[in-house]
């Protein structure tokens, strides 16, 4: 009774006494074990020709492209590091221009005319504000300030980058001032296109690779083939998707995995075997998928974030491997 | 000062070991009384430069903000992570390929070139060559003992031929390269 209850239901039907776990201090009563069950009629050895597995045993990957850029913050979390920036005005030494530009040279009239521009302030990002001032402890901002935004920091950053003086010293006019060249927006081109087979889409969330195969939308994967589950679930990635991407086996370990019962006929005999899928991790770094040729009958891939994954695939199958998932 | 010499005279006009007979009053206040006082030590403030907000943009073009006592406002990295061969192992562009096209490059390692340097594309007449060069004679005759052997390697390596051609570098000849010339003087 006490392993009984120590062995899951599943576990304790299926595995036989003779499979049982054999450790090394464990030799002598292994083979007292087995010269009983020579002796006597083996119940095991005997039920296991008559049932085999009633299972397949696949093995898959669940490749994942890792989120490229940071996540959006909150507009609390905005506020609250602009606080931290103004309070730190008020309580470091104030900033002394004669240690980093030398007077009388261009970047220190260039220099000049942006703080003056600020109000005469130094930092870019924080206003007008003066940190030693008598009224310093006026820093909070009021509800719906777009100044601790990040699309403000950003343009008061690059507006501060572009050069007001030419390289002779020479005042250039607010028209004709070259403004900095604005970095990539965080939403591609794929995102805009909707364009769910290109690896820049969704780029603050983990993305995951689905193909199209028989039996709907799913994760690759294969019966094993006299190999380990890593081994086949790098086979079935090479054959599924091509060789053209460098991916990472994260572990030899299945992250998720998923049961399709048997079919049993009325006296007990299997109709159609079951399936235990597991699946492993992995990453990519480069590289695309190419569905070309795959011996699976895989038509088509995908490269979708959780919530994608949710409504795409079945429900059964989304409980299995949801809690592999990230939440970004 | 003051404070480090009064201690040190408490220090020394107390006796080391207290004796009954110098001593009048009880012993646990003329210890409290000769105890030396610790004042609060002042702890200056940390020196706390002044910082600004820096937009650093790596070379593939994504940018993060930093704090930094650096007043200039965007900071383009020239060599980073994003164009290094070690952490972009698949990135094409950044392998050291040599450009080549009008063959200069192959001339000169053919010419002066040892075998470490021959390309990697005949692998049997390399294995030849590194027997061959041994003998470190003219390109040219290094080049017909290594046909030579290459011919021979379906049949097995012969090596008769080859040490009929070794011929032992002379190395008289390195030797006697003309009188030695008086280091030049420089000013």
């Amino acid at each position: 009774m006490q392993t009984a209850s120590t062995l899951c239901s599943r576990c304790a039907t299926t595995y036989s006494a003779a499979a049982a776990a054999r450790f090394y201090s464990a030799t002598a009563a292994t083979t007292e074990a087995s010269a009983v069950a020579s002796t006597s009629p083996p119940p095991a050895t005997a039920t296991s020709p008559k049932t085999p597995y009633p299972y397949d045993i696949r093995s898959g990957l669940i490749l994942t492209r890792p989120p490229l850029l940071t996540r959006t913050l909150h507009p609390f979390e905005n506020a609250f590091f602009f606080y931290q920036k103004r309070l730190e005005e008020r309580l470091n030494t104030p900033f002394i221009t004669s240690i980093y530009f030398k007077p009388d040279t261009a970047a220190q009239l260039d220099w000049s005319i942006k703080v003056q521009e600020r109000g005469g302030t130094v930092a870019k990002e924080l206003g007008t504000y003066h940190g030693k001032s008598s009224r310093a402890w006026d820093d909070e901002l009021r509800v719906g300030d777009p100044l601790s935004a990040r699309e403000t920091v950003l343009e008061s950053l690059l507006k501060d980058a572009a050069p007001r003086v030419s390289d002779d010293a020479e005042v250039i006019a607010p028209e004709d001032v070259v403004p900095v060249e604005r970095p990539a927006e965080r939403v591609s081109e794929a995102d805009r296109k909707g364009d769910v087979r290109r690896l820049d889409r969704q780029m603050e969330r983990t993305l995951y690779l689905v193909v199209k195969g028989a039996e709907g939308w799913g994760f690759p994967a294969d019966v094993l083939q006299d190999e380990n589950l890593h081994e086949a679930a790098k086979r079935v990635l090479d054959q599924a998707a091509g060789v053209n991407m460098n991916t990472w086996l994260v572990g030899r370990v299945p992250v998720a995995h998923l049961v399709q019962e048997p079919v049993l006929g009325a006296d007990g005999t299997v109709q159609k075997k079951g399936r235990k899928t597991f699946f492993l991790k992995g990453r990519i770094m480069a590289g695309q998928a190419d569905l070309k040729g795959n011996p699976f009958g895989y038509t088509d891939f995908k490269w979708l974030t959780r919530e994608e994954l949710e409504k795409e695939l079945a429900p059964e199958y989304f409980k299995g491997v949801r809690n592999m998932m990230a939440d970004r | 000062m003051a404070k480090l010499s009064s201690s040190t005279t408490t220090l020394l006009t107390t006796p080391l070991r207290p004796t009954p007979s110098t001593s009048s009053s009880p012993s646990f206040l003329r210890q409290s009384l000769s105890s030396p006082i610790r004042h609060a030590t002042f702890i200056p403030r940390p020196r706390r430069p002044y910082t600004f907000t820096q937009l650093v943009q790596l070379s593939d073009g994504s940018t993060y903000t930093a704090r930094t006592t650096s007043p200039l406002p965007l900071y383009r990295a020239a060599k980073d992570t994003r164009n290094t061969l070690l952490w972009q192992p698949s990135e094409k562009s950044l392998r050291n390929v040599e450009l080549d096209e009008a063959g200069k490059l192959a001339a000169f390692r053919e010419r002066f070139g040892r075998v470490f340097d021959a390309p990697a594309a005949a692998p049997v007449e390399g294995e030849a060559q590194a027997e061959g060069a041994t003998a470190e004679g003219k390109a040219e005759e290094e080049k017909k003992a290594a046909a030579a052997a290459a011919q021979q390697e379906d049949v097995g390596l012969n090596f008769e031929d080859l040490l009929a051609e070794f011929k032992p570098q002379d190395t008289g000849a390195l030797k006697d390269s003309g009188p030695k010339r008086a280091p030049t003087r420089r000013k």
